[in-house]
């Protein structure tokens, strides 16, 4: 019998400028689990949350992407972000003129000021934060906990969670990474793109990924043990089969 | 019949949900003049202030004269409207705010069903010394129809006041508009701010001219235009301060945002008439970033939602 799964993709191409950027990558995220895809930098992790979310830029020249059995390959990112996918970016966007509070309420309209205030508190930030504006007076490890709050509020289906970490203070992190259970046990999906071993091990699976490849998949202990023990800086490898887990490793 | 009850209702309820507060048209400690065409609906001064219109063939005619030493606590609220498809409305205003008094003039220009029609609101304004105003202008248009719009102000600021202008056309189509301000800051270390914030969507054309004589010595400006133009809509600004005292401050500030194939214009011009004047300015015309929109469908809304929010804060 096949496993669930919320989120399949199969052998999507993804081209930049004529640069092959994602090569036959294929992976699925089942219902509820925390799913991480490691990498190190420039491996094309981002670029496969931009094509799961339906950028036109990263739409894929070749393979499907389908989410709880519906091919959305063709769909744009608002009818996907209707379906229930959504993406907490690495770089969140800024809004003059907008408050924290207008932000968050774009998620979830219906949110009392209670529920705002407990988005922000699941992330280590103050209430007074929701008088703030979602400009450049925001750090960058304060913009990305209210994305990451703005997520909780959404209880999306799929989370894709960019470098969930990437400016969050160590204090933070633990709260942040607190934040994938939370997400997972309230019904939510969540895929982690990260270059960090130690938010990869918060996962109960994981891909290991490398130009542009889906190279390994397994256990989030075993992939993080061949991330740290066997990667370096490199343009191109050789793929491993897809699906085998690493067991020599383990 | 003519109905002036309902006339008056509509002007009045659009008032409130756009800017005006609930029951500033009603209450006893109000200061407001509602006109429709060219009759006064309503009108209610306070002790200090003192309101004289009179009715003309396409508008009203009105001197409003706050009193020296008069500190007006409540916004004055004015509301000029018609609720026509077409015609013509011209308020001529003079208004007076005398030495060390204050108060904050919101005005409220409501053409919910205008497809031709011409609003003009011609004001000279003068301020004494050590007085305070703030004018603050929203118009709220219907989504259909063009409108022409033509506020022009002359303002006089005399010694240590205050002068704050803010207008702001963000609802319903802008038709044409030419938004034309005049100040001459002549009064030592008299103080002036311009705000325009105008969203022009379809084939809208939107002129924005402000100029800002500074002639007192330690006089200072600010003027700060938000424009954002989608469609096929078009957007000029002009932004000119000129310091002609020594000591003058001054600074033009102008962000236009297009989307679709809206065109504009931007000419911060700052001159320095005086040698011991300072003036700066800054300009950007650009697009709306990728990432802010696709941030926020990634959140659920359409692309057209997405840059209405956008845009809502820009003009905030």
């Amino acid at each position: 019998m096949l496993e669930p799964h919320l989120l399949f993709v199969k052998g999507i191409e993804v081209e930049r400028e004529g640069n092959p950027i994602l090569r036959g990558i294929s992976m699925q995220v089942k219902p509820g689990e925390i799913c991480g895809v490691l990498g190190r930098n420039g491996a094309g992790k981002s670029s496969l949350a931009y094509a799961v979310m339906g950028l036109p830029q990263y739409m894929p020249k070749a393979g499907r992407i389908w989410f709880d059995g519906q091919d959305i390959t063709e769909w744009g990112v608002t009818e996907r972000a209707k379906a229930g996918v959504t993406l907490a970016w690495q770089h969140p966007a800024r809004y003059e003129g907008i408050t924290v509070r207008d932000y968050l309420r774009l998620s979830n309209p219906s949110a009392d000021e209670n529920a705002l205030e407990s988005a922000l508190e699941l992330v280590q930030m103050e209430p007074f934060y929701l008088d703030r504006l979602v400009d450049k007076g925001l750090s960058g490890g304060e913009r990305k906990r209210i994305e990451l709050s703005s997520i909780y509020l959404m209880k999306p289906r799929l989370a894709i969670l960019d470098e969930p970490d990437s400016g969050v203070d160590l204090l933070a992190l633990g709260e942040v990474m607190g934040l994938f259970k939370i997400l997972a046990s309230g019904g939510s999906s969540v895929l982690i793109i990260t270059h960090r071993e130690d938010v990869a091990g918060a996962c109960d699976r994981a891909y290991l990924m490398c130009a542009g490849k889906m190279i390994l998949e397994g256990s989030a202990e075993a992939v993080k043990r061949y991330f740290l023990s066997q990667c370096e800086p490199c343009l191109e490898l050789e793929p491993v089969k897809v699906g085998e887990v690493a067991a020599s490793h383990a | 019949m003519h109905d002036v009850t309902e006339e008056y209702k509509t002007l009045v309820s659009i008032a409130e949900r756009t800017g005006g507060q609930e029951g500033a048209f009603a209450s006893e400690d109000a200061i407001y003049v509602v006109v429709h065409g060219n009759h006064i609906l309503a009108s209610h001064a306070l002790p200090g202030v003192v309101i004289e219109a009179s009715e003309t063939e396409d508008g009203v005619d009105a001197k409003i004269t706050v009193k020296a030493g008069v500190k007006v606590p409540k916004p004055v609220h004015l509301c000029f409207g018609h609720l026509a498809a077409s015609g013509k409305q011209v308020i001529k205003s003079r208004i007076f705010i005398e030495e060390k008094a204050s108060a904050e003039f919101q005005a409220h220009c409501i053409f919910p069903n205008a497809i031709e029609f011409l609003h003009a609101m011609e004001g000279e304004i003068h301020l004494g010394p050590f007085s305070s105003f703030s004018y603050r202008e929203v118009h709220v248009h219907g989504p259909e129809g063009r409108i022409d719009v033509r506020p022009v102000s002359r303002v006089r600021i005399d010694e240590g006041a205050i002068y704050r202008g803010d207008f702001t056309l963000v609802e319903g189509r802008v038709g044409n508009l030419a938004i034309d301000i005049d100040v001459d800051a002549f009064g030592r270390k008299s103080r002036v701010e311009v705000t325009s914030k105008v969203y022009g969507k379809y084939d809208d054309f939107c002129q924005v001219r402000d100029i800002v004589k500074l002639n007192g010595p330690e006089s200072s400006a600010l003027i700060k235009a938000r424009v954002v133009l989608k469609d096929r809509s078009q957007g000029k600004f002009l932004g000119l301060v000129d310091g002609a005292a020594p000591g003058a401050r001054g600074h033009v500030d102008c962000t236009e945002v297009v989307q679709g194939e809206a065109k504009a214009v931007a000419s911060p011009v700052v001159q320095a008439s005086h040698p011991e004047a300072e003036v700066t300015h800054e300009a950007a015309i650009g697009r709306i970033a990728d990432d802010k929109i696709q941030g926020l469908m990634a959140k659920g809304l359409t692309t057209d939602e997405a840059i209405d929010f956008v845009v809502s804060g820009l003009l905030r």
